[in-house]
């Protein structure tokens, strides 16, 4: 930290500041350039030399993926998929936190093992057999197949993030809850859960964004119009042979706004929730 | 009196088994699910693996024995390797250097920590296209502004050259993921006390020496943390570069999960998917189980 950059002199200061003015226009110019680019005419996109800014900028680019291009139908899938997912992986996973956070179990460490192991699998291991079963069992092709194979990436994450969390709060509070005859789940929903609450919220919001980023699990289960999810008909939409670059950007920048709003209204417990596993001494 | 204790003593064995039911209650749900959803898929693939051509019920080592004679498939482990190595490594330069920036009192600090994180928070698929647009060869912004500046003379070709397309994923793979490592690292930062600071600068250490004997000793485990969850996120990246180029042009930008993908559900050779996909597993089991394990000591 101040080791580093430790002088005060100015033109280390100035150093710094340029170093930071780059890494801004880095990660932000990207943004920018989708959010340009999807204002801007198909001509005006391609322009040589480029042209930078809209001469008259148009929203008919998110007029034709909302509207014509079926946008608005993968968006609702996407919403739901994702909170379906969020929702009960983060449920599941606080009650499996709040398991191994309190007792002692017999082969704790083997099933904490087991949890964080199925974490580093390959989704392409998976994906295959997965695909033959949920067709057995007519879940291909649905919403409900999907939230179920989107629980096997955020489930791990959501239990191992929340077990972090209720580690934090003392067992005082359940042992005097247990002593005035609180049953056991009485506790969990009555007095851990309403103090882990940032935590929820943050392990709410990563399982969030895992499940609205994924492309292989759609891709794999999912085959009719009505299904297909934001990040799926992008990925199919570059592919084709002619790709209309400012609708592409429009549909690019529907599949991130709402990653990126949600971000921004609850980044404080994002950022405590991914880095409270890791500082922990 | 005797009879009273072990009353006792068999009333607090007995709570002491409810509770452990209870505990066992509250993380079956989970544990049961990724059994069922995940394990269970995990060993068909496994038997998949096995499988003898021309006799269905036969175990042997024939997808194997394939695999390794095949030259892509070690084309495509290189390429993996490349990948990995290459985002990696800037994603722990380019954190660690972020970090280090934004761990002193600046003026708008919280505004640029906050905003560095979006490139990680938007899908992969995203990052993947928008790079692809840049990297456009002849109407991309990054090829205008290299002319430009005369730093080329004639347009590249991004993306469609066999010796620049891994280069450009991997260059839009360090810009979505260097976020992630930088937010960790600078959450490690800020946990090692000002004082140890304070004290070797009394003692007359330089910058370089606190660098050494301070920040990245304190650092060690977030180091690790960071390291090894990055390491299994790049090995398994699939959206990125199943949107920017596909594994093209030709194989040349084909990763591990890319391929078995293609395998399995563009050539159906499901028995020999599933051997490539178990081998991914083994190198990504061999670089998380020491993690784990160091993980699940520490509780």
């Amino acid at each position: 930290m101040r080791g580093f950059f430790s002088s005060r002199s100015p033109l280390a200061a100035a150093a710094i500041y340029a170093f930071l003015l780059a890494v801004g226009v880095y990660v932000l110019f990207p943004f920018l350039w989708m959010l340009l680019t999807s204002l801007k005419t198909e001509t005006e996109a391609l322009q040589i030399p480029v042209a930078w800014l809209p001469v008259r900028p148009t929203l008919k680019a998110y007029a034709v993926m909302w509207f014509r291009k079926n946008y608005a139908v993968y968006f609702f899938n996407s919403t739901v998929v994702s909170l379906s997912t969020a929702v009960l992986s983060s449920l599941l996973g606080a009650l499996a936190g709040y398991g191994f956070s309190r007792f002692a179990l017999r082969g704790r460490g083997m099933l904490m093992g087991f949890v964080l192991t199925t974490q580093m699998l390959p989704g392409v291991l998976v994906v295959g057999p997965y695909f033959k079963t949920l067709s057995a069992v007519g879940l291909y092709d649905t919403r409900t197949g999907l939230v179920i194979a989107f629980l096997t990436i955020c489930l791990p994450f959501a239990t191992w993030m929340l077990k972090g969390f209720i580690d934090g709060i003392p067992r005082e509070l359940d042992d005097a809850a247990r002593v005035d005859g609180c049953s056991w789940l009485g506790i969990f929903a009555r007095i851990v859960m309403p103090l882990v609450l940032p935590g929820l919220v943050a392990t709410v919001l990563f399982a969030f964004l895992l499940a609205w980023g994924d492309l292989l699990w759609v891709s794999t289960l999912t085959h009719s119009e009505s299904m297909v999810t934001v990040t799926l008909a992008i990925a199919r939409t570059v592919q084709e042979f002619y790709v209309n670059w400012p609708e592409l950007m429009a549909g690019a920048l529907i599949g991130g706004v709402p990653s990126i709003l949600l971000y921004l209204l609850m980044q404080r417990w994002l950022v405590q929730g991914l880095t409270a596993g890791a500082i922990k001494q | 009196m005797s009879v009273g204790v072990l009353g006792l003593r068999l009333g607090a064995r007995r709570g002491h088994a409810r509770e452990r039911i209870a505990g066992y209650l509250f993380v079956a749900p989970a544990i049961l699910l990724l059994g069922a959803v995940l394990a269970y898929p995990a060993f068909t693939s496994l038997r998949l693996s096995f499988t003898v051509a021309g006799s269905p019920r036969g175990l042997g080592l024939d997808q194997y024995w394939l695999l390794l004679r095949s030259a892509l498939f070690w084309q495509v482990v290189r390429q993996t390797g490349v990948f990995v190595a290459a985002s990696v490594a800037a994603h722990l330069i380019l954190g660690m250097l972020l970090a280090l920036a934004l761990n002193r009192p600046l003026m708008g600090r919280t505004p640029l920590r906050i905003m560095v994180l979006l490139p990680w928070v938007v899908p992969d698929v995203v990052a993947g296209i928008v790079w692809k647009w840049i990297l456009n060869p002849l109407y991309g912004v990054l090829n205008d502004v290299l002319l430009e500046l005369r730093l080329v003379q004639a347009p590249l070709e991004w993306i469609a050259s066999p010796k620049l397309a891994l280069f450009s994923v991997i260059l839009a793979n360090i810009w979505r993921g260097f976020p992630f490592v930088m937010v960790i690292l600078l959450a490690g930062l800020q946990a090692i006390p000002e004082e140890l600071y304070e004290a070797a600068a009394i003692d007359g250490a330089g910058p370089g020496a606190s660098f050494r004997h301070i920040t990245l000793p304190g650092l060690r485990k977030v180091l690790v943390v960071a390291l090894a969850l990055d390491t299994i996120w790049e090995v398994r990246r699939f959206g990125l570069i199943q949107a920017m180029t596909g594994g093209g042009p030709g194989t040349m930008t084909e990763v591990l999960s890319t391929q078995v993908f293609k395998q399995y559900f563009q050539f159906f050779r499901f028995e020999y998917a599933s051997a490539m996909a178990i081998a991914m597993t083994v190198l990504l089991l061999v670089i998380s189980i020491p993690y784990v394990r160091m993980i699940v000591r520490e509780e």
